[in-house]
């Protein structure tokens, strides 16, 4: 199947979508929860998102290229312990250790990378794997004893303020508008959409496939190692299992955010919109009075929803119900 | 030279893990003296159950060249249900199991009808499921509860005639049962779906009813698994599914299914699933963290994969399934 490599390189009306989506569904919510559009309540839910975000940077790249990152929870979790064990409560290793672990990040989504796109395993066989061996390797080292707690500086970044403003919205903004400006603007973006659309084309078009390819996971590996270190300053420690909510949110939030899972389309601005309505959704339980167990039903309920009106079979369906009335409209000016 | 030839190429593809396993038996025969008595056989087979039972529901979804990750949810909430059954009698066991079976079979026939009527990859299906199954797993039981009917556990753990331990019949009647079904016009149509959908489709195979089949019969055997393994343990716990998802991948390839569709069998998964259970075993009479099962079996799954074409190329044209 090749298509085209300019089509749908970019989709405004789905990113659209997604902030109305994010908008009527705070709406709802205020109006039925007053303390919900509380400025303070506002903050807690972005900061919340934040994770999400910063997560599903490379979640968002790897599906727009055409793959999928199952290693999410286990890169996230190693980072988050690796991080605690290695600082031992210290401030002064940091300038080091965070960098270090980050380039551990990046060297698991590198290892992905080159299974998917030299070796040719599929992206789920591969990922999950990944994610298996990290799981087996922490629980080896860590050998059950509860690491020391997190360090202050780590701890600053994830609930410290500049001024009024929380430091991890900062942190979030400016990840933010570097992934949305390499998208758009460098020769990286351009070859991303390309792989995604058609690697068959994109590779007769002199585009790098493997090197994109193993780019975006590797993004993904040092997106899922930070958000595990900030993770750490949030909870004020690390613990094994920290990492598992993550594997549906980013997909959820990617897919929420209009990306198509077939590769090619979507932006990280959507994914920003879909990890504010997960967390909005989230917000839901307490005021609901539903256990978390609801939460896990509703991010599939969600990812299903999303893909479905993607499908082929549902885009037929409405291209059909749209084409009619022009129909109508033809046979009457004739 | 030509003689031996031709029967490698028409070996069934279970035959090189058949040789891997019995190695491996020979191996830890000659570390622990006494493990290939009855007993201790019993024993292995009980503890590979589980992973049997979703590794060859997961083994169908692939011949029809699809894969399920849902697989571990069902597995998780037919644990929490049973776990929450426990003023049920041993005569009420029975519907129960009916009970969880049925809902396994939904639960697949669901995904199949889904992957079919959307026309998505049967993986963003199956992930979305994942969620969904293993959120009412969690509602069902928020924690890990050991309160399965005792009657439950001694059935899991009975000998039926006095001799014969329940997982060894288990096992027996499941390869009975592949060997009946690989050759029904179902199990042609499934294979053929899952090599090339588009000329089974020309040759007036019903891709919808296939993989409605195919998941649904996988989703049975992950509720029965799950059934299983907490008549075992004599607990249930929502989360332990997600512990089996890629082990039942691993299986399926270890065992010389094409992950591709439409080639391979249960009988290759089941030795497959037999070869993780062993590498524990192995593990643990080294001396090594058990955690070192998980590494080895993430491991070998890439290795198998990646060595796989190798194999396939220097057999080809190859012949049996199995």
């Amino acid at each position: 199947m090749i298509r085209p490599l300019r089509a749908r390189r970019r989709t405004p009306g789905a990113t659209l979508l997604s902030y109305i989506g994010l908008i009527a569904l705070f709406a709802l919510i205020s109006v039925f929860s007053p303390g919900f559009a509380d400025p303070n309540h506002i903050t807690t839910l972005l900061i919340v998102a934040a994770f999400t975000g910063i997560a599903a940077i490379g979640q968002t790249w790897v599906i727009i290229g055409g793959g999928i990152d199952l290693s999410v929870p286990w890169t996230l979790n190693c980072a988050a312990v690796m991080l605690t064990a290695l600082a031992r409560g210290q401030d002064g290793m940091l300038v080091w250790i965070i960098p270090l672990i980050l380039l551990g990040g990046v060297l698991v989504g590198v290892v992905n990378g080159v299974g998917i796109a030299i070796l040719r395993v599929s992206p789920i066989v591969m990922t999950l794997s990944t994610n298996i061996v990290l799981q087996g390797l922490l629980f080896i080292a860590t050998k059950g004893f509860p690491p020391p707690p997190t360090p202050r500086a780590v701890v600053w970044l994830a609930t410290g303020r500049m001024g009024p403003i929380p430091v991890i919205l900062v942190l979030w903004a400016l990840l933010a508008v570097t992934v949305v400006l390499i998208e758009r603007r460098t020769s990286f973006g351009r070859y991303l959409y390309a792989v995604g659309t058609s690697p068959t084309v994109a590779t007769f078009s002199g585009v790098p496939t493997a090197r994109t390819t193993i780019a975006t996971y590797a993004v993904s590996g040092a997106g899922a190692a930070l958000a595990g270190i900030l993770l750490d300053g949030y909870a004020r420690q690390s613990y094994l299992g920290m990492g598992d909510p993550y594997l549906f949110t980013t997909i959820a939030a990617v897919a929420i955010g209009g990306a198509s899972i077939l590769g090619g389309s979507g932006s990280y601005l959507g994914t920003i919109a879909g990890a504010l309505i997960l967390t909005e959704l989230t917000g839901l339980l307490p005021i609901l009075k539903l256990e978390s167990g609801y939460l896990s039903v509703i991010y599939g309920v969600v990812i299903l929803l999303t893909v479905a009106l993607a499908a082929p079979t549902t885009q037929r369906l409405i291209a059909r119900l749209l084409a009619r009335p022009d129909a109508a409209s033809a046979i009457v000016s004739d | 030279m030509s003689s031996i030839q031709a029967a490698v190429r028409q070996a069934p593809v279970w035959v090189p893990p058949l040789v891997v396993l019995v190695v491996m038996l020979v191996v830890i025969e000659s570390l622990r003296p006494g493990s290939l008595a009855m007993s201790r056989l019993a024993i292995e087979a009980s503890e590979a159950m589980t992973l049997i039972l979703i590794a060859t529901g997961q083994t169908i979804v692939v011949l029809r060249g699809g894969i399920d990750l849902s697989l571990g949810g069902t597995l998780s909430l037919a644990t929490a249900i049973a776990a929450t059954r426990a003023d049920v009698s041993f005569g009420e066991l029975l519907p129960w199991l009916f009970v969880i079976i049925a809902l396994g079979a939904l639960i697949g026939a669901l995904n199949g009808a889904l992957v079919s009527a959307l026309q998505l990859q049967p993986f963003v299906v199956t992930l979305a499921t994942w969620s969904i199954v293993s959120g009412f797993a969690l509602i069902i039981l928020p924690i890990n509860k050991a309160s399965v009917p005792a009657a439950w556990f001694e059935a899991g753990n009975a000998k039926v005639l006095g001799f014969l331990p329940v997982p060894i019949l288990l096992l027996f009647l499941l390869l009975l049962w592949w060997a009946w079904f690989r050759r029904t016009r179902l199990a042609y149509r499934i294979r053929a779906a899952g090599s090339d959908e588009r000329g089974a489709f020309l040759n007036r195979v019903s891709l919808t009813r296939t993989n409605v089949v195919s998941y649904g019969l996988a989703g049975c055997l992950a509720a029965g698994g799950g059934f299983f393994f907490s008549t075992q343990t004599g607990s249930g716990s929502p989360v332990v599914g997600s512990q089996f998802i890629l082990p039942s991948i691993a299986a399926v390839v270890i065992g010389g299914t094409n992950l591709a569709g439409g080639r391979g069998g249960v009988t290759g998964t089941v030795i497959g699933a037999l070869i993780l259970n062993l590498i524990g075993d192995l593990i643990f009479l080294i001396g090594l963290s058990s955690y070192w099962q998980q590494v080895a079996s993430g491991i070998i799954l890439i290795g198998v994969v990646l060595l796989a074409p190798l194999l396939r190329m220097a057999s080809e044209p190859s012949g049996g399934d199995g």
